[in-house]
């Protein structure tokens, strides 16, 4: 925008024009409508965040005043509790599950729908419903009757119930995950539509077939989004619980099977009352999500292409 | 104490965040409506127990127009975990029912008011001294005990009767009920009971009438790994046998009459609590009866009369003087023991259970009678279990899991169970 347009318009009314207010002024006005949300993020993230990194240095049962108990909970949790490994183990094993299978359903349905003609509007609610309803507490618990003793699943594949074998059971807390593909799906989606169709043309002239473009074409182009979903989805399988507690109906069984990490810090904190013990848990968890990611964005040097990198 | 309260604050905005980060609990703000007191009151039970209660509450409203009480109530389980938030949170409900192995606590960590203050309203002199002390901490009145209740062996008398095995008599011993079991197994092709080698009330049961106990006097565990391993050897062989029932039956316990095997129409029978075992009702066609717990060989009676349950004011009450009228309506006025019968227990005022006991019909007079078979026969109370035990229980389950599911023997389990019991009670 140029300022020579309006010179007219300044110089007819210089007297009614507002002076600009100092520097300090405008910040607190900025200040003022930014503050429900610093006040949020005060108040309801960053200082329970510093009381929960004080308590996990305590010993804390909800009732008296905590006790300061220096490093013995991370002590405790690393030399002394073999519940703690089995949770570990037990999470670590859902997220291997989890999340391949997820982001393979949700790229094999994204390219179903992206070539569809007709219906595309539909069936794009239709995959992405369950994700909507799937964090409920009500569609966990009808997951739970469909593979418990005596289900839907039980009377058709005679299983047994999955959910009340140590075997079966974390596998059916990962299809409830993997059920919920509709968000990953539709950044999948998103990321296709992005990839310009000349490449595909050029692809074809060369005489790639379907698979050698799948290959050579969408997964190189895709791979920042499929990033993105990995990352995303790692860390939110990291910390699942919804879906175990619901199955374990709050337990974590049977035989802990289900205890996943957050399931076990739950039973710290709320079922034991050792609410220190269960901050503590938290802050490894926090700590190991953060080297994970680390971890996944170093690797992604080596996979994930970025078009803009092409002009280097 | 100002830096008690800061670290009150401290900690509940922690459990705050711990709770929205974890599960979304429902927040539990409520407005009075129309200037009245708003009473919360909450408890746990079955459907059966909870339409008693609305109606007495409704009763009390009706005498108190000015009073209006929400009332909420979940299974067992559910509920001790959301009454400990709550509590934690400083929001506790104004009136809240109480186990035995909360009291201890739930007054020590200042969650309870002293009753003794409210006495113009709440009037505690028809109660059995004895069981009135049972809510007592260091001398002070927290809780007022609401019935007496007795371990029980429900069982379907229908499908018993029909199987030909002879109906339990006024006692056996651990073994001749481990028999029967097979013979009810055997014949019925379902499991006789649900598997005991879950539950800490009936390993109590088992280890009284050996002459031992849970807990010694001043709070250290009363058993050794050596006992444990006996009995979960002992309900490991039934199981096996399928004279109680499968694994995958017994993890989905968790303190409601409808998740028991019993409940669910396959077993025969199930121990529990005299007064939760009218939930049984609606769910056995067969008709539901009451015998006795197993005793030790010898005879010994494991069972006792136990206070069933508590009632309690929340410290933070900003009601108290119509809290602890509502304790005292539930405690002690008579229209109200006749519409809760015996959902909660014998009741407790004297006076009461005089005029009562012979008014009482259906399932409530079996409880009655059950108890009165017992009476004279039974060995006294344990002192309140201490504090750790509360997590203990859920503790003794899931270790029990890991045997009925053949991945750690009943050695192995037990050493463990003694290993955390030992963490949990020094704590």
């Amino acid at each position: 925008m140029t300022t020579t347009a309006i010179p007219t318009e300044t110089q007819r009314v210089p007297a009614t024009a507002p002076k600009r207010r100092p520097k300090r002024e405008r910040e607190g006005a900025a200040w003022v409508f930014l503050s429900p949300w610093v006040l949020g993020a005060i108040v309801l993230t960053l200082l329970p965040m510093a009381v929960s990194l004080y308590l996990s240095f305590t010993d804390y049962d909800l009732f008296n005043p905590p006790k300061w108990v220096g490093l013995r909970n991370y002590v405790q949790m690393f030399t002394e509790d073999p519940r703690y490994w089995r949770s570990v183990v037990t999470t670590v094993t859902y997220v291997v599950i989890a999340v391949p299978l997820q982001l393979a359903l949700a790229l094999v349905v994204a390219l179903a729908l992206k070539g569809m003609k007709r219906g595309k509007a539909f069936y794009r609610s239709a995959f992405y419903a369950p994700s909507l309803l799937g964090a409920s507490m009500s569609i966990a618990l009808v997951w739970r009757a469909v593979f418990n003793d005596g289900g839907t699943v039980d009377n058709l594949l005679g299983t047994g119930g999955w959910v009340n074998k140590p075997g079966w059971s974390l596998l059916a807390v990962a299809l409830l995950t993997v059920w919920q593909f509709g968000a990953p799906m539709v950044i999948f989606l998103a990321g296709l539509q992005q990839i310009p169709a000349e490449l595909y043309e050029a692809a074809a002239v060369d005489g790639a077939g379907k698979w050698r473009q799948f290959l050579s074409v969408t997964v190189p182009m895709l791979s920042p989004v499929l990033f993105f979903n990995l990352v995303l989805q790692t860390i939110q399988a990291f910390q699942v619980f919804t879906p175990a507690f619901a199955v374990s109906a709050g337990k974590g069984g049977p035989a802990d099977s289900t205890l996943v990490y957050t399931m076990y810090l739950y039973d710290r904190g709320f079922v034991a009352s050792h609410m220190g013990y269960a901050s503590a848990m938290a802050w490894v968890l926090l700590l190991v999500i953060g080297v994970v990611t680390a971890v996944l964005f170093r690797t992604s040097r080596s996979w994930v292409f970025y078009a803009s990198e092409g002009d280097r | 104490m100002p830096g008690h309260r800061t670290k009150g604050f401290c900690a509940s905005a922690a459990a705050l965040a711990l709770c929205a980060v974890l599960a979304g609990c429902g927040g539990s703000g409520e407005s009075a409506g129309g200037g009245k007191v708003v009473l919360r009151y909450t408890w746990w039970g079955n459907p059966d127990r909870a339409e008693r209660t609305e109606q007495a509450v409704a009763l009390f409203e009706k005498q108190h127009p000015d009073v209006d009480v929400t009332t909420s109530f979940s299974g067992y389980d559910a509920y001790k975990q959301k009454l400990a938030t709550q509590a934690a949170g400083g929001d506790a409900p104004d009136v809240m029912q109480l186990d035995y192995r909360q009291i201890d606590q739930y007054a020590s960590g200042g969650v309870l008011l002293d009753l003794a203050k409210q006495k113009a309203v709440l009037r505690t002199s028809e109660i059995d001294q004895g069981l009135l002390a049972t809510g007592r901490v260091d001398d002070v009145q927290y809780a007022i005990p609401q019935g007496r209740g007795t371990e029980t062996v429900a069982y379907d008398v229908g499908t018993w009767k029909k199987s030909g095995v002879p109906l339990p008599g006024k006692s056996w011993t651990w073994s001749q009920w481990a028999d029967t079991m097979r013979a009810l197994a055997k014949k019925t092709g379902k499991p006789g009971a649900t598997d005991p080698g879950q539950s800490e009330d009936a390993f109590e049961v088992w280890l009284r009438g050996q002459g031992k106990a849970l807990y010694t006097e001043d709070g250290g565990l009363g058993f050794t790994a050596d006992d444990l391993t006996r009995w979960w050897t002992f309900t490991d062989k039934l199981r096996r046998e399928g004279a109680v029932s499968p694994a995958e039956q017994t993890t989905q316990l968790d303190g409601s009459v409808e998740n028991t095997p019993l409940g669910r129409g396959t077993s025969v029978t199930d121990a529990n609590w005299d007064a939760p075992a009218s939930g049984f009702l609606a769910l056995v066609k067969g008709g539901v009866a009451l015998a006795p717990m197993p005793s030790g060989e010898d005879g010994t009676p494991g069972q006792y009369f136990k206070p069933s349950m508590f009632l309690g004011v929340s410290a933070n009450t900003g009601h108290p003087k119509e809290a602890a009228q509502l304790v005292d309506f539930l405690i002690n006025d008579r229209q109200a023991a006749k519409i809760l019968g015996a959902s909660r227990g014998i009741p407790v005022n004297e006076t009461v259970r005089d005029e009562l006991g012979p008014q009482l019909k259906d399932f409530d007079k079996t409880i009655a009678d059950f108890q009165a078979s017992l009476e004279g026969k039974l060995k006294d109370p344990p002192q309140a279990p201490p504090a750790g035990d509360n997590a203990l229980q859920s503790t003794f389950q899931r270790d029990y899991d890991q045997v009925s599911y053949g991945r750690m023997s009943p050695r192995e389990a037990a050493e463990n169970y003694i290993t955390e019991a030992k963490a949990e009670l020094r704590s």
